[in-house]
Parts: C-alpha cells; structure tokens; sequence
C-alpha cells in the first residue's frame, strides 16, 4: 500500500508544483510498479475480506474506503495515459486539480483503511443467527 | 524508563488525547500519511538509484526529499506518542525492537549517502547507470523501510507478554 499511495504522492506533489524540474513524461514510469503493487493490495484485501467479511461489510467506513480507491486507482491510470504528452497551461491547471484530488483521496483511503479497526460493530455475522 | 516515558506522556496530555475516543486512530492515520510521504520522496528517489524510470534528472528527482523529512517527523512525533502512552507494549515487543534496529540501519545509511555519494548523484546526467556504492546504498534504503513497514505492521502481533522470538 505504502508503494502504491507513494507513487501517487509523488505524482501528484509534482502536479500540485512541487519540483516544477522534473519532467511529466518521465516521472509516470513508475507507474509499472504501481500496479503490480496494487494487484499485492487487492489480493490481501479480497483475502481479509473473505476472512471477516460481516466486519467490513457492515461497516459504512469500508465503502468510504473502497470509493476513494476506486476513484484513487482510476486517476492513477488516467495520469499514465495524459501525462505522456505535452501540455498546455489549461491544461496542467485542470492536471493539478486533479492532483490535489488525487492527494485528497490517497488520504481519505489511508484515514479510513485506519479507522476500519475502530468503527466496525460486528466481527462475525453469526452473531445474527 | 517506563515511568519516565509514562510521566512524559501524562504531563504533556499526549496519555489524555491517546486515550479519548479517537485518538489512537488519528495518530495512526497521520503515522501511515507520513510512512507513504517517505515512500513516495525517499523511496521513489531510492528506485530511481536503482535505475527505475531511466531518463528521470536524479536532481531534480531529490527536490522531493524534503517531503520525505516532513512525513518522517510525522511518523517520529505519531511514534514518541504511541511509545510513550503504552512504553510496556512497545520496550519489550520484539517487533518494535526490529523496527527501531531497521531504522537505524537506514539512519546510518542515509549519513553514508550523503557525506560519500550525493554530491556525485545528483550532479550524474538522468540517462546515466550509477557505481555500484549508490546502488548499494539505495538497496539497502529501500530494504530497511520495509522491513520498517513490516515490522511496524507485526507490532500488534507480539504485544507482551504472548509472543515469541530468538532473543525474548
């Protein structure tokens, strides 16, 4: 996890204007990386699903956490795909906007990936029967 | 020492703010933001060493380290505040000892990088391979923090007094 929100923090300092030298184009071939460590993250996150599933199913944080991933990853790969070209300054205005959500949402899934511990109110759903 | 750190934490109210209802979680997360900082400043340049992202300027790379030293004093201060709230989980955790040995390790190999290997780093054009010593050094970089994310995350596995390990 720290790999894949790394790779995007560091994307996405760069789009916010935190060291303006380093080139774009270069700076998304990390991205391989990123996603071989997100296959690592979706497996050990299906495996602890299954393993208590009432736990975070039941618990409105998981879908916090789940939705700012899912929007996280889908910045992630569309960074990949835009930022293999050059731009115009429209452009790399609407990119760090973009960035900062990006920065946004890796916080909100951290926060909430945390919180999951302390808000669930049922480990197993036999407790219901 | 216990009580030491025990008292410290009481009379700075850190013991009164880890024990309402959600302190222990906001330290936490704000530990984990500061770990993904590290990885993506220190880690990311670390890689780049390595020869990942070939083409990418290793000068202007390292303008993000700074980060990467403001999310590692978000993880010591988050630290010293979980440390000294429950000093008896953490002094005698054998996981907690293994993290503190890692980040030494990486402590004394950051010091090796900058007084023998940065100057020539940074100053390397961004399609050069770098001698082996950097390489070294950011392998064993990239090794210590994880094996610091590892053994932060087994901290919660070995509390005292049930576990087990070579030297406990």
């Amino acid at each position: 996890m720290a790999f894949v929100v790394g790779i995007n923090v560091a994307v996405g300092l760069r789009l916010v204007g935190v060291a303006p030298k380093i080139p774009l184009q270069r700076i998304i071939n990390f991205y391989p990386l990123h996603w071989y460590c997100t296959i690592a993250i979706l497996v050990s996150g299906l495996a602890l699903l299954a393993a208590y599933p009432a736990k975070a199913l039941t618990n409105p944080v998981f879908y916090l956490k789940l939705t700012a991933l899912i929007i996280g990853l889908g910045l992630s790969r569309y960074f990949q795909i835009k930022l293999q070209k050059e731009h115009s300054p429209t452009e790399l205005n609407k990119l760090k906007l973009l960035g900062i959500l990006s920065l946004f949402l890796w916080i909100v899934t951290i926060t909430s990936g945390r919180f999951l511990a302390y808000t669930h109110n049922t480990l197993l759903a036999s407790r219901f029967y | 020492m216990l009580e030491l750190l025990l008292n410290f934490s009481q009379s700075t109210g850190i013991y009164w703010f880890m024990n309402s209802p959600w302190g222990w979680p906001i330290a936490e997360s704000i530990h984990f933001l500061g770990l993904c900082l590290l990885i993506g400043t220190v880690g990311v340049f670390d890689l780049r060493m390595l020869g990942m992202a070939n083409g990418l300027s290793y000068a202007a790379l390292h303008k993000l380290v700074p980060c990467g030293v403001v999310g590692y004093l978000m993880n010591v201060t988050t630290g010293a505040m979980f440390l000294t709230t429950s000093p008896d989980q953490y002094l005698f955790n054998p996981a907690f000892q293994t993290k503190l040995f890692f980040m030494l390790i990486a402590g004394l190999n950051m010091l090796l990088f900058y007084f023998t290997t940065a100057a020539a780093v940074k100053n390397s054009p961004a399609i050069a391979t770098l001698p082996g010593r950097a390489r070294a050094i950011a392998a064993i970089s990239l090794l210590c923090w994880c094996g610091v994310i590892v053994c932060g995350r087994l901290i919660t596995y070995f509390r005292p007094p049930y576990h087990w390990c070579f030297w406990c």
